[in-house]
């Protein structure tokens, strides 16, 4: 990996200590580098902390050791070089959407006028023009995680975080979802850590696929994505790209095995952070 | 909504119809309200007049009517509600205030709330309002006492509400605030408090009932005037319809306290109202 990477995370790893004084390592040395622009997903079997790891990454969580580090500087807190993409039903109900997506501007007490029209335009970028006086209640799955997404990139983040951002979609809005997102992205091009557990969602927009083992977790495999750009829906059912879902596939079906005859055993651990 | 809908859906079709008809339609829920108490007035009236003759036990509304307009000619009325009025403001306004911070303070602070959690549990276990005559003895027959009785029943639904709405806000909309490197205080203004309003609302709507029943209980243990006193001696004097007028004007007073707060939630927490009715 040549040049310089936008995002490197190094040996970070995470125990949980449950209210019994119980130590389950979640992430075990977890190292990889992303570049200025790359689109990188993560894949692994459930409960193996990919969102624990992107929490770390965002900073809503400390890690237990390792670094990260934004375009070579040492990152630790939250703050508006990250913007992270929750799950479903993050969205302020009191708020409309424009006031949604204007969200994080206003935390940053940002200048009005200008944050006006930054949300002017992402109402638009995301689709969402004369929508902007609604509120969350009254959209759709689909509309909120555009607003979601529009919230996240407002504050003109370096990298964007995406924890299954479309997990709680039903497929067909989902699949409109991941062009869009792939529409979007190539409008901005930002550097994006995307996580999932759905492999064909990954390979379908990635660069670059990170395979993730069962907790506690390493890197077990990075799967480069060369499909053309851009690649519209119908990529999905072509077999290059059937293919790469299946090898990647294979990485991780000895792990959801185990994990699932980890689960049946009655041995697991503490049930928060790394799952969902 | 439905209404609504439909007035959208055909508006080419057909003209708006008027008359007291499509008048009924389009406020059904009113309309069926309004009807409701007329018809119970009406039982009300008849069983009053015809069945159980005697005014000591009940009075028709017309006669509660007749000694509304009396005792407003007098100039009685007036002081008793202006008396009242006053004492209850004071009581629940100054237990929406105290009521709020102490909630507040109890929902962000483990501390404080582990502090008066056994006071606060106890005194909602408890019917405060046995205390009445024990501050009427401390404070006088003066305004003070029944303010005092008022303000300590009405606070304690508007702290256990206003902390509970703080406590149960969503973790992941405070996660929402900090991912943008929000500090505490925005957190608290901009996620926490817009959260527990509605809590804080419902807790002042029990606290209205709650304040005007500390009034009056006050008033009954002594005082110079006032709706509970008015109540007193009409029942004393067997004066059963002046006893139905300060019952009434008080109901009232409660009905337009829980209309004027449903109409600061719909102000304040409009995404509430379309939450409901959709």
């Amino acid at each position: 990996m040549g040049a310089a990477a936008k995002l490197r995370v190094e040996g970070i790893h995470k125990d949980f200590v449950s209210s019994v004084g119980e130590v389950t390592p979640v992430l075990r040395e977890i190292s990889f580098a992303a570049h200025p622009g790359e689109f990188l997903a993560i894949v692994g079997p459930s409960g193996c902390g990919k969102t624990t790891l992107l929490r770390i990454l965002d900073g809503l969580l400390d890690a237990d050791g390792g670094a990260i580090l934004l375009d070579g500087h040492a990152v630790r807190d939250p703050g508006p070089d990250r913007g992270f993409v929750f799950q479903a039903d993050s969205l302020l109900p009191w708020r409309n959407v424009a006031d949604n997506i204007g969200f994080g501007l206003e935390i940053q007490r940002r200048d009005r006028t200008a944050s006006r029209r930054t949300v002017e335009g992402l109402v638009r970028l995301v689709g969402l023009a004369g929508f902007e006086r609604h509120y969350p209640h009254q959209l759709s799955g689909g509309m909120r995680q555009r607003v979601n997404l529009a919230r996240a990139l407002a504050i003109n983040p370096e990298v964007l975080l995406m924890d299954e951002p479309f997990a709680s979609l039903d497929a067909q809005t989902r699949e409109l979802m991941q062009a869009e997102l792939l529409r979007i992205w190539s409008e901005e091009r930002k550097t994006v850590i995307f996580i999932t557990h759905q492999i064909d969602e990954a390979v379908y927009l990635a660069d670059r696929v990170l395979v993730f083992s069962g907790r506690p977790s390493v890197v077990k495999a990075a799967v480069p994505v060369d499909l053309p750009r851009p690649r519209p829906l119908a990529v999905k059912r072509q077999p290059a790209l059937l293919e790469r879902v299946d090898a990647i596939w294979r990485l991780i079906e000895e792990e959801v095995r185990s994990a699932m005859g980890v689960e049946g055993a009655g041995a697991g651990g503490p049930g928060g952070g790394g799952a969902g | 909504m439905v209404s609504n809908a439909q007035a959208a859906a055909l508006p080419l079709r057909r003209a708006r119809a008027t008359g007291p008809v499509a008048f009924y339609r389009r406020n059904l829920p009113l309309c069926r309200g309004v009807a409701s108490l007329v018809v119970g007035f009406l039982v009300w009236e008849w069983v009053a007049r015809y069945l159980i003759k005697s005014t000591l036990i009940i009075v028709p509304p017309s006669h509660v009517v007749e000694a509304f307009v009396e005792l407003l000619g007098k100039g009685e009325l007036q002081t008793h509600v202006y008396v009242t009025g006053f004492e209850f403001v004071a009581g629940f306004g100054l237990a929406a205030v105290v009521g709020i911070v102490m909630g507040i303070a109890i929902g962000v602070s483990d501390a404080i709330r582990d502090v008066l959690d056994p006071w606060l549990s106890a005194l909602y276990a408890t019917p405060v309002v046995a205390f009445a005559p024990l501050f009427v003895v401390w404070m006088g027959i003066g305004p003070s006492s029944k303010i005092a009785v008022a303000f300590l029943l009405a606070v304690l639904p508007i702290i256990i509400n206003t902390s509970a709405g703080i406590r149960t806000t969503e973790q992941n909309l405070v996660d929402v605030a900090r991912s943008f490197a929000a500090s505490r205080a925005q957190v608290f203004r901009k996620i926490l408090i817009p959260y527990a309003l509605p809590f804080i609302i419902a807790g002042l709507r029990l606290g209205v009932g709650r304040a005007i029943i500390g009034v009056v209980v006050a008033e009954f243990f002594g005082t110079r005037a006032g709706l509970g006193y008015l109540i007193l001696v009409s029942s004393q004097l067997f004066d059963t319809s002046a006893l139905f007028v300060a019952v009434v004007i008080l109901a009232g007073a409660g009905i337009l306290s829980v209309i004027g707060l449903q109409k600061l939630e719909r102000w304040l927490a409009p995404w509430r109202e379309y939450a409901v009715r959709t």
